[in-house]
């Protein structure tokens, strides 16, 4: 009420009164952004929202953290160890965390059993978690989710003092570590959640922080304030003092013109105007890429094709079932001209010719992607015209009298993205051109914009279909799921020809062959094996990977925790405003360097 | 007028019923995909149907709207599922309509203010220079789309007096563009019909006798063209005052005002169906009040409308 009396004053004061624009804030380190995408909790144990995740790593720590070259660090707990077959985790915690309150009160020391009140509280189907999906590796977490255990003691997760946890996996997860980077793991203190009931994280102070932030001011669809927490256990790490997120709607639009009049210290730069910027010369040096993210792009062709009669699912389900038709498509795909729609600068940058991206994961310094059987794909261009036009002449020899030219081909794409329309209408014409009319007819559809996955991809209406994936922990195993036999992508288990005596195909032996090895450099090269198979017969076209183009931006993107999957990757702490903008130049410069520092970091984190 | 009133809200008790129905009906045929966000990549489907259970989505439809009204009768529009997790409904719409209050309440007055004397002026001095530049400014305000001069107040003016191009509810500057901004067209408005009813009175016979017999020009235009050229006016202006609660979307989302304006739009987007079945019966509210307030104001400026049995103003 005091604030609407103050609101009211505040209007009558502006009509009355001659004001100044002076502000009165104390010179504190202050990092100011604009954004139009709200949170809608701050219950970081509901939540699956990337943005969520952004704000509850900030406020609240896990187990584990990352550190810059995305070493696995020591979080909230100080040391760990497994058994032999990954299937039980010992975790000592830090004797020195403490939860506070709102206002910076200290409320509890943090224990091993927050970790499991913060657990049993994801896997109690009541609470409606939507992390419930990565949190069922624990033994039993599964049923007790679906109601078919009600004790959660024999749920696999315990306290066994008050600084240990120990958790009991339903499989052997040499990967768990990674997992608990994951907010679905992270730790709750039981008697506060129980006192604030379904009011839990609606509101600042019905929050716990142990992290490196606190909420000062949360005022959905107005503003968010984050302040240095006093009372963090490593608040020395944390460089800048305030955080302040303004919302607008339309933050896309003005956030550029915001950060040149020194309003915000970041801004996305839309690909509609980045020649502006880059013809400008005082612009140019504040403007460079963004970090790729390690959502995987890809075209899948459909093996379970369920589209309407007028584009002939019949003839495509004999078509994409010959290896040499589905080699011209792969050949014939030009990813460049796709990626110039959305990246008219560096599109090679954004490219990725295989389905697990580069830096994801490694082998004593070897990147995933160059292990020996994905390495020659690594090194080479997908697109090749030549390879493209034999392997047409292949297929039509093979199909001739057994299916009809030209083929139709039912590409949809989310008529809510004008990007991805464009993408589609491109490779159209280009496919079109290359492999001829009398070969291929590209039909290009608008899909819905809400419900496009369950109106279009999940039943199956595509013949050809962009389509994409991001990690949930480290291991190349989260990449191999979309191509699992309860998937809802393409279905490559229903490709004819590769069904091995076990009754599985080629494909599903090579993953459950990787899955059930232990030993880090045997399983990760049977996973390159597989993917090498996945792409060599051509199920899926890989294309590119996620990234938001360009942004102009007063932080260093090489100062922050590296971390493909979870949440690390969007905390603050370690990371300090520069005085002025990095430019793509610099940029450049201090990938490549970090790129050689990681290598090493890589190699010696695992001596 | 008090039967009258109670007829009408009666009326308007069967009226919300019918639209709460149908909107809620409408709203559970959207994809499911929506309630479960990114997760619907993640989740198996045996987890999927749990989630979705758990929000009382697989009940049947006269289940569920069975409990919708049963809470409604204890004042309880339900709480937030995708917007704002778990937070009640009129909190969320409560923290947003002062925002909205204050701006529109404040543009509807300065609009007055401005709009309504210079209406009156205009029609005084009818194809004079003030006449010309008011008709000017009003074919501007109608011909040009308001997103237009919204932006360029926002970029220009901002940049020229050297202001914030954001809204900052603890600096009174930042208050100030917002507010023109809101008030530019209502003003037009106000101005165009008042002139135009000022005109069309000012030629009727009763005021052409009044100036033959010599009553003052002052007279005549306070106590008889003015009171009647108001009389068409003062029947919307009770429902534009009632709708400044819903905000202005597009003012709102420049300046980042936290009000009512677009909340709808994002809680149907969001497939926040607790959210839109709230705002769809505070704004259907507001509409039936504010014609009947419309009513009540004619009747009370215009002594020959009488509200009683069988009769009304349409």
């Amino acid at each position: 009420m005091k604030k609407y009396w103050f609101l009211l004053v505040c209007l009558i004061a502006l009509l009355c009164t001659a004001c100044s624009n002076d502000s009165s804030d104390e010179k504190k380190s202050e990092y100011r952004v604009v954004y139009s995408g709200e949170i809608k909790t701050l219950n970081y144990l509901k939540t699956s929202e990337t943005n969520e995740f952004a704000v509850a790593a900030n406020l609240v720590d896990g187990l584990i953290e990352y550190d810059k070259y995305g070493v696995v660090q020591p979080g909230l707990a100080k040391e760990w160890s497994s058994n032999e077959d990954a299937t039980v985790w010992t975790f000592k915690l830090r004797d020195d965390v403490k939860w506070v309150t709102h206002d910076g009160k200290e409320y509890a020391d943090l224990v091993a059993q927050d970790f499991v009140d913060g657990l049993n509280y994801v896997l109690d189907a009541k609470n409606e978690s939507s992390t419930v999906w990565s949190a069922t590796v624990v033994k039993n977490g599964e049923a007790f989710y679906n109601g078919d255990i009600t004790d959660f003691s024999k749920v696999g997760i315990k306290a066994t003092d008050k600084h240990t946890v120990e958790y009991t996996l339903e499989a052997p997860t040499p990967y768990f570590l990674s997992m608990l980077n994951y907010v679905c793991f992270f730790p709750v203190n039981g008697e506060f959640l129980a006192e604030k009931g379904g009011k839990f994280g609606t509101t600042r102070e019905d929050f716990l922080y142990n992290g490196a932030y606190i909420l000062d001011k949360f005022e959905p669809q107005n503003e968010r304030v984050l302040v240095k927490n006093d009372t963090y256990w490593d608040k020395d790490n944390v460089l800048i003092d305030r955080i302040r997120y303004k919302y607008n709607k339309e933050a896309a639009t003005v956030a550029p013109e915001l950060f040149l009049r020194g309003e915000v210290d970041s801004a996305s730069i839309p690909t509609s105007i980045i020649d502006e910027w880059f013809n400008d010369d005082k612009k140019k040096s504040q403007v460079r890429q963004t970090q790729n993210n390690f959502y995987t792009y890809f075209y899948a062709l459909n093996f379970d094709p369920q589209f309407d009669a007028e584009y002939e699912p019949d003839n495509w389900k004999i078509v994409v079932n010959n290896r040499d038709f589905r080699k011209s498509l792969y050949h014939a795909l030009d990813r460049v001209s796709a990626m110039l729609t959305v990246e008219p600068y560096n599109p090679q940058d954004m490219l990725s010719n295989t389905v697990t991206p580069r830096n994801f994961v490694d082998v004593a310094g070897v990147d995933y992607t160059l292990l020996a059987p994905l390495e020659p794909i690594t090194s080479s261009d997908s697109f090749n015209k030549d390879l493209a036009l034999e392997f047409k002449e292949k297929a039509k020899a093979a199909l001739d009298g057994k299916a009809t030219f030209p083929v139709k081909v039912l590409m949809p794409y989310n008529s809510g993205s004008p990007d991805w329309a464009n993408r589609t209408q491109v490779l159209e014409q280009q496919i079109e051109k290359l492999l001829g009319a009398d070969y291929v007819d590209i039909i290009v559809e608008a899909g819905p914009s809400t419900g496009f996955l369950s109106e279009v991809r999940r039943p199956g209406k595509f013949a050809l279909l962009e389509a994409n994936w991001g990690p949930d922990y480290a291991d190349p195993s989260t990449y191999t799921e979309p191509f699992s036999v309860d998937g809802t992508y393409n279905k490559p288990e229903l490709a004819e020809g590769y069904k091995e005596a076990n009754g599985k195909t080629t494909y599903q032996n090579l993953i459950d062959e990787a899955k059930a090895t232990i030993d880090t450099a045997e399983r990760y090269d049977l996973f390159a094996k597989a993917e090498s198979f996945l792409i060599e017969e051509a199920f899926v076209i890989p294309y590119a990977v996620g990234g938001s183009g360009y942004v102009a931006s007063k932080l260093n993107p090489f100062e922050a925790q590296y971390s493909p999957f979870g949440v690390t990757s969007e905390k603050f702490k370690g990371q300090k405003i520069l005085d002025k903008p990095m430019s793509n130049d610099e940029f450049k410069e201090a990938l490549a360097k970090w790129e050689q520092e990681r290598a090493e970091a890589l190699v010696n984190a695992t001596k | 007028m008090l039967w009258y009133i109670g007829k009408r809200l009666l009326q308007s008790v069967f009226t919300l019923f019918i639209i709460i129905t149908i909107v809620f009906s409408l709203l559970r045929l959207m994809p499911e995909e929506g309630y479960l966000g990114a997760a619907a990549e993640k989740m198996s489907p045996a987890q999927q149907e749990v989630y979705l259970t758990n929000l009382g989505l697989r009940d049947p439809l006269p289940v569920q709207l069975g409990d919708f009204y049963a809470n409604l009768l204890h004042g309880d529009l339900g709480k937030s599922v995708t917007y704002r997790t778990d937070v009640p409904v009129v909190v969320i719409i409560a923290d947003k309509i002062i925002y909205s209050l204050l701006f529109g309440l404040g543009a509807v007055a300065l609009s007055l203010i401005i709009g309504v004397p210079l209406g009156i002026l205009m029609a005084q001095m009818k194809g004079r220079w003030l006449d010309r530049l008011g008709t000017g400014y009003i074919v501007f305000v109608v011909a040009v789309p308001a997103a237009v001069y919204y932006l360029v107040i926002q970029m220009y003016v901002t940049e020229i007096f050297r202001l914030p191009m954001l809204f900052d509810e603890y600096q009174p500057i930042t208050w100030i563009l917002p507010l023109l901004s809101m008030a530019l067209a209502p003003t037009a408005s106000y101005a165009m019909w008042m002139r135009r009813y000022m005109v069309d009175e000012l030629n009727k016979d009763y005021i052409k006798l009044a100036r033959a017999k010599g009553v003052k020009e002052r007279t005549l235009m306070f106590s008889h063209v003015l009171r009647n050229a108001f009389i068409p006016m003062a029947q919307y202006l009770p429902a534009t005052i009632l709708f400044t609660i819903t905000g202005s979307i597009y003012i709102e989302s420049l300046y980042s005002i936290p009000g009512m304006g677009g909340l709808l739009v994002d809680a149907i987007q969001r497939q926040d169906n607790t959210i839109v079945q709230g705002l769809v019966l505070v704004f259907s509210s507001l509409g039936i009040i504010g014609l009947i307030l419309g009513d009540i104001a004619m009747a009370l400026v215009d002594p020959r409308i009488k509200l009683g049995k069988g009769e009304s103003v349409r």
